[in-house]
């Protein structure tokens, strides 16, 4: 029997499959190659399998689907691409064609399609994981292969923070708007990834609060879910993401802006119009939702245009020495790479140090670590002694998943480094 | 072909780990830079040191298996395919920068460092390794070497050869050989290093490399001249030499790849001009300054549009776009034929006008691009391998490029080496006396010709 060949998804980014001339510049990019030094790690390798996979020379095997999920889609590859051969876009379309053509295994099917989507559910079996966190789950050192839920998987042997007790949905109104007194400039949406809702509802409130007492409105729909990132770009499953767009689109018709703080979630939901848009209808609600999306930084340099006297630094920070980690999805993906400096400068009571090789991944990249928690971690290696190197006290950044990684990988190497969103560190 | 029960020895002698053997993997290391060429190995073994490389070669010679030595597979002739199937052994995993020693102004490297990597190293100390070939961002040192690798820089600093002070060598049989030193200066017997560099992996295994190095130069300067015809801007070309001047890099693209300095030189210029020469001197600053001025009013005189670069920033803008040459090329057809000849310097024009007319003759398209100031030229025939008609052209026209190439008193091959592409012009480009004594010594160090087969020998000789 011929099998399902579909190639729906590829054939929609063929332009950059067949870009590729095989030159080998992105090797010296690669974080995955940098580690592992193998050809199917590096993006020349990867756009090789794929053609090999469309001229029916190979099939979609399990060895396939680990070197196509072995990439954290950091767009360094494609930034040092002489010919402009988005391989990101294509390793995300090869993930939907395999997950097309096999299905998705046990329990991602069941995480992704039925979980992911349904946030208030989702958030229930994240609190009733992490009773077990550290009870039942084993350190593993290899990838893990049967993970009961999605995010406590994060914790198998990781040192994250706990599950927060009570989440953000559950700790601040659907509307705030800013203090008696201060006039309304702007009101905007605020989407909060999984990660602010249950792991940091505080930094939730103290951009809520800043955003306040700026002037600021913030709206948080509650008929906002997850961005869709793991679902679509992690898994390849762009019917659940499909699902996962509109109701974010829904949850935020009538704002202008909607901020984030998540530059993973903010750059995902930019893409939904690239990777999931299958209709008219969706190309265009998506093009319009793309449009509004800011990274919180972005907003408050480039539109709310506060002046350096608004940012002050938390007192609890002061005379603290800083530097700054730049999430993939923040320089490469939304292209925020100045403004994030711009609010540190403009805090006169820390020391900030620029890191070497600050815009390098950290090794997260969502279920990526999940699957590959070694490879995960040597990448983070080096991101750690970069930032020993700085001499800070404090890592800042700004995407909720990096913060994680870094937050595993300064402990495990036994550092006194905290890691803060750059927001956190505002009064 | 590999037997499973020989793969299980290779595993049991390096670690499983680093053996591949999915068919995955060997689609992966079945190709190199360019389309022409591809076989699949039956293995791929990643040694972690010299002794995997020297277990896994002593291993293969009792068993006459083929090796394929590889680094990050970024040449374009060939060299790294595995043509006669057997094992191919990656050196990528041996990447430790050992030292970079400023007072003695050289290096120690294992053979997987990436040429980038350690460009950024030597950097940080102020240092400098001159060749530069293209493929920096993915090239290895082992590969710099045993292709004795050039790039723009080599005009003013030679090619990788003369920088190669000591090699430590994993010998087909498997015995590790230790040749030259860590001197600049080094009279003691043969100079053997000199055999391997440039043996583009059928002589010997590179485990480990010690390079000369210079000071980085303290300032550069580009200067970026635009011509309405190649043989006027290769005329430049040889004023700014006889005016004594001689820049680190002179380069030349033509207007195939005009695209890419779209934004960075006027519309206008770029629409009606045929060729952009890049022109970099450097060392102190006021000796830069004044030779860009000089270059700046030699090129003005026959040159449509000529600028000296602001800044670094606006240099690496120009020097990106002549490094995406190739790349940008290769996107533009199917397939693409590349040639590497080297003619001497005062016979440029003549060869580039009779490169074009060939050209018109066979009807093909054809990009001149190159380091137009050492005479070594990368011209380019744009052709489609499932169009026999058109190939068979496109092959015939480089063919006749390579023959001007020679009748000007030239080479076949200026930097990337024979491998497959080029070992049909072995005879005609060689006296046979040498092609003898070279074989001779592939028979002394491989006698039972294991190492990287196919490659550099028209096949029958290969049999021999």
């Amino acid at each position: 029997m011929k099998p399902d060949l579909s190639f729906e998804q590829i054939e929609r980014f063929k332009a950059d499959l067949e870009k590729c001339t095989k030159c080998g510049f992105c090797m010296s990019a690669c974080p995955v190659y940098r580690e592992e030094k193998i050809e199917s790690s590096v993006a020349r390798g990867k756009i090789m399998l794929v053609r090999a996979w469309l001229s029916g020379e190979l099939t979609p095997t399990d060895e396939m689907a680990k070197a196509l999920n072995k990439c954290t889609l950091c767009m360094a590859c494609a930034q040092s691409c002489p010919a402009g051969t988005q391989v990101p876009s294509v390793v995300t379309a090869a993930r939907a064609d395999k997950a097309g053509q096999k299905g998705l295994s046990f329990p991602y099917n069941l995480v992704y399609r039925w979980l992911l989507p349904r946030r208030r559910l989702f958030g229930y079996s994240v609190r009733f994981a992490s009773w077990f966190q550290g009870i039942f789950l084993p350190r593993t050192e290899g990838s893990i292969r049967h993970l009961s839920y999605f995010l406590s998987a994060l914790g198998q042997g990781r040192h994250i923070p706990e599950i927060a007790p009570k989440f953000l949905r559950q700790s601040v109104p659907e509307i705030n708007p800013p203090p008696d007194g201060v006039p309304v400039k702007f009101t905007v949406g605020y989407f909060t990834g999984c990660m602010t809702d249950f792991v940091f509802p505080e930094l939730g409130q103290k951009i809520i609060r800043f955003l306040n007492r700026n002037g600021i409105k913030v709206v948080m729909p509650r008929g906002q879910g997850c961005c869709g990132a793991p679902v679509f770009l992690g898994a390849g499953d762009f019917k659940t993401g499909r699902k996962m767009a509109d109701a974010n689109v829904r949850a935020f018709k009538n704002l202008d802006y909607i901020i984030t703080d998540c530059a993973t979630c903010a750059s995902a939901m930019k893409d939904y119009v690239k990777f999931l848009a299958d209709t008219d209808e969706r190309k265009q609600a998506y093009t319009e939702y793309a449009a509004r999306i800011k990274d919180v930084t972005e907003f408050l340099v480039d539109i709310a245009k506060l002046p350096d006297s608004a940012y002050r630094v938390a007192p609890e920070f002061k005379g603290k020495t800083v530097t700054w980690h730049e999430p993939c999805h923040l320089g490469r993906y939304l292209g925020v790479k100045e403004q994030p400096g711009k609010i540190l400068k403009a805090l006169s009571d820390i020391k900030f140090v620029e890191m070497a090789d600050a815009d390098q991944c950290c090794g997260m990249a969502g279920t990526f670590s999940i699957y590959f928690y070694d490879l995960s971690k040597q990448i983070a290696d080096r991101k750690v002694a970069n930032i020993q190197a700085t001499g800070a006290d404090i890592v800042t950044t700004d995407c909720p998943g990096c913060q994680i990684q870094l937050i595993d990988s300064l402990t495990r190497h036994g550092l006194p480094v905290q890691v803060r969103h750059i927001m956190e560190l505002l009064e | 072909m590999i037997d499973a029960r020989q793969i299980e020895q290779l595993r049991k002698i390096i670690g499983k780990e680093n053996v591949l053997t999915s068919p995955e993997d060997m689609v992966s290391y079945s190709y190199d830079a360019m389309n022409l060429w591809a076989h699949k190995p039956d293995c791929v073994v990643l040694p972690v040191d010299a002794a995997g490389i020297s277990a896994v070669l002593k291993f293969a010679n009792e068993n006459n298996i083929p090796v394929t030595p590889r680094g990050g597979g970024t040449n374009v002739s060939g060299g790294s395919i595995p043509i006669k199937g057997g094992i191919v052994l990656v050196t990528t995993r041996i990447n430790r920068i050992i030292e970079i020693n400023k007072t003695n102004l050289n290096a120690t490297v294992e053979p997987g460092v990436i040429l980038q990597d350690f460009n950024n190293a030597l950097t940080k100390e102020g240092l400098f390794f001159p060749p530069d070939p293209q493929s920096a961002a993915g090239c290895t040192m082992g590969g710099v070497v045993a292709e004795n690798s050039g790039g723009p820089s080599c005009l003013k600093y030679g090619v990788t050869k003369q920088y190669v002070l000591g090699l430590e060598v994993v010998l087909a049989d498997g015995r590790i050989v230790k040749l030259g030193g860590l001197t600049p200066k080094n009279r003691t017997g043969y100079e053997l290093m000199m055999l391997f560099t440039g043996s583009e992996g059928t002589l010997g295994i590179i485990s480990k490399i010690t390079l000369r190095l210079l000071p980085a130069p303290k300032a550069e300067k580009t200067v970026v001249a635009v011509f309405t015809d190649v043989a006027v801007a290769g005329e430049a070309v040889s004023e700014i030499i006889a005016a004594g001047i001689l820049p680190a890099k002179i380069e030349f693209v033509d207007n195939w790849t005009f695209d890419k300095f779209r934004g960075l030189l006027p519309d206008k210029t770029l629409d009606t001009c045929q060729v952009i020469l890049l022109i970099q001197v450097d060392g102190l600053k006021e000796t830069v300054e004044a030779e860009a001025q000089q270059i700046f009013s030699l090129c003005k005189k026959t040159a449509a549009e000529v600028k000296v670069a602001g800044d670094k920033v606006e240099a690496v803008r120009y020097w990106a776009a002549r490094s995406a040459h190739f790349s940008d090329i290769s996107s533009r057809a199917h397939t693409i034929v590349n040639d590497d000849v080297s003619v001497p310097r005062d016979k440029i024009v003549e060869f580039i006008k009779r490169g074009q007319e060939a050209a018109r003759r066979f009807d093909v398209p054809l990009s001149f691009a190159g380091h137009i100031g050492d005479g070594n030229f990368h011209p380019v025939v744009l052709t489609d391998s499932r169009d026999k008609e058109h190939f068979a052209r496109a092959h015939q026209c480089v063919d006749e490029i390579i023959e001007i190439a020679l009748s000007l008193g030239g080479v076949i091959s200026g930097e990337h080496g024979i491998g497959l592409e080029k070992k049909r012009f072995m005879k005609k480009a060689m006296d046979p006396v040498a092609i003898e004594i070279m074989k001779k010594i592939k028979d002394v160090l491989d006698p039972r010709h294991i190492l990287n087969p196919g490659k550099i020998w028209e096949d029958e000789a290969d049999e021999t």
